[in-house]
């Protein structure tokens, strides 16, 4: 895989992809918050196995493939099935608060993007087309399509910040140092590049995960008695 | 010989079931079945209202290369509940898949209970479901369905072999659920915190067709026995309960628990009777 980026590409994803941009991803856990509670996830080790198997076989794997393919509508302006994959997200999304998280950052982006890219014309057709709540994922795709990001690129730095974002947050959960922290995101690179590449060749046949895990920390997390997150 | 056993592809079982509603009873009015697909004669334990039926399998099990399709057509306010016999097996396979693959159509106002029993799945076995469900204008749907991946007495874990389980529910070409689950039988998923945490029992319940107050997700949540291995969630138009455990009549206790009171808050139906409880489930 190789990325080719101009200038304005390499600025706008580094804007575009960075964890702190403001649109609220730093509020949700994705149920680290129960699973450090009940003691599953308590030092750098269980993190990083959860992460991964998370990037392998969990649902973060099926949104990156469908911001590929959200990408992939919009450059062929294929309205219909823009819109299509954005209900297909919100029905994917297994418990309130993982569709919550999906939607509030979704409609936070696209708010954010029509302050970015005044008097597009363009941009609002696409935002009506998909119709209200936008899932995070196909907002993201929206900019990159927007800004010529090239879909690896793009992959990338959705699912590096999507890593960032949950390390930061289990650093204050667990406890851990926040070097132990920076040392894993930089482990878990080979799986982020892994995880893009096989993206390339999914069939929407494919588009399965294998996250009983993660589905019942987060219906669990809704009733987490003291919680700093809100997922 | 059955026509629909081919030695080099297995049972091509077929099940085409239409129900409709006549003057306040539900009755099948059409029924097709093929082998090794059986179905027993209707049944009212509740009224005639609303019509159980329980389908069988008559060969027991699937192997690599059975091929099982199942269309089920409510027409306009038929009350409907579909169980199964027996638990399905699905058995070990050198590398053919075994499909069940149903299609369910509900007109407006229907309300289908479909609650099969749990499958089997064996090491090794390469297995694919799907369930696709249109539901019509102001019809319900609840289903569950139960597998477990091993034949634990026997001490086998599911270490080879694949399940993909594809559940997608529409109305009016929206989806409202979609559920996409594999589990390829390897060591990391079976032991992993975030695949099956060591449990080899899993169980999915879906209630789709209206939206549910928040006190109806407490009363699930109330009814749960093991706190760890189980959660409830609310859907855009209904409820979700997952399980990951070690026993089946746990979860199917907990489901038809929940089911109860699915029934008499959002179906209209009476307060369930004894009577109204599929025997074959011999809980």
């Amino acid at each position: 895989m190789e990325l080719t980026l101009t200038p304005e590409n390499f600025l706008h994803i580094l804007q575009i992809g960075s964890p702190s941009l403001p649109i609220g991803a730093y509020c949700y856990s994705e149920g680290l918050e129960m699973l450090v509670e009940n003691g599953t996830i308590n030092d750098s080790s269980t993190l990083r196995n959860w992460l991964t198997s998370e990037l392998t076989y969990g649902a973060i794997r099926v949104d990156a493939a469908i911001i590929k393919r959200s990408y992939e509508c919009i450059h062929i302006q294929d309205l219909e099935n823009l819109q299509n994959w954005n209900h297909w997200l919100s029905a994917f999304r297994e418990t309130e608060e993982m569709r919550a998280a999906s939607w509030q950052m979704g409609n936070s982006f696209v708010s954010l993007l029509k302050n970015l890219i005044p008097e597009s014309s363009d941009l609002l057709r696409l935002i009506n087309s998909c119709q209200y709540p936008i899932n995070y994922p196909i907002a993201y795709s929206l900019a990159c399509s927007h800004w010529h990001i090239q879909i690896h690129t793009a992959l990338l730095a959705y699912l590096h910040s999507w890593l960032t974002n949950l390390i930061t947050s289990s650093v204050k959960l667990i406890p851990l140092g926040q070097t132990i922290g920076q040392v894993l995101l930089i482990e878990l690179q080979p799986v982020l590049i892994q995880i893009v590449s096989e993206i390339d060749t999914m069939k929407d046949d494919d588009l399965y995960c294998c996250n009983w895990g993660l589905s019942l920390a987060s219906m669990q997390h809704e009733t987490q008695y003291s919680r700093l997150f809100r997922s | 010989m059955n026509q629909s056993f081919q030695w080099d592809r297995g049972w091509q079982g077929q099940l085409r079931l239409v129900y409709a509603k006549k003057s306040d009873s539900t009755y099948l009015t059409h029924a097709y079945h093929h082998a090794p697909f059986k179905i027993q004669r209707s049944f009212y334990p509740e009224g005639k209202s609303i019509c159980h039926n329980i389908i069988l399998h008559t060969a027991g099990g699937m192997v690599g290369g059975d091929r099982l399709t199942t269309d089920i057509h409510l027409h306009p306010h038929s009350q409907v509940l579909t169980t199964t016999a027996t638990a399905n097996r699905i058995y070990r396979s050198n590398g053919p898949l075994s499909a069940h693959h149903v299609h369910i159509k509900m007109d407006e106002g229907a309300t289908l209970e479909y609650l099969p029993q749990e499958t089997i799945i064996f090491n090794g076995a390469n297995y694919q479901q799907t369930l696709r469900v249109e539901l019509g204008t102001g019809s319900t749907f609840i289903g569950w369905e139960i597998y477990r991946f091993g034949r634990t007495a026997r001490g086998e874990k599911f270490i080879q072999g694949e399940m993909r389980s594809q559940t997608e529910l529409w109305q009016d070409k929206v989806p409202l659920w979609i559920d996409r689950q594999y589990v390829p039988g390897n060591e990391d998923i079976f032991h992993s915190a975030h695949g099956l945490s060591g449990c080899p029992v899993v169980g999915t319940l879906v209630f789709v067709g209206m939206p549910v107050d928040s006190d109806l997700v407490s009363q699930a949540r109330s009814l749960i026995t093991s706190h760890p291995s189980s959660g409830v969630t609310r859907l855009e138009q209904g409820l979700l309960c997952r399980f990951r455990g070690h026993s089946t009549s746990e979860v199917k206790q907990w489901f038809m628990n929940v089911w109860k009171i699915l029934r008499s808050n959002y179906l209209s139906y009476d307060i369930i009777k004894t009577q109204a409880i599929p025997r074959v489930w011999q809980l």
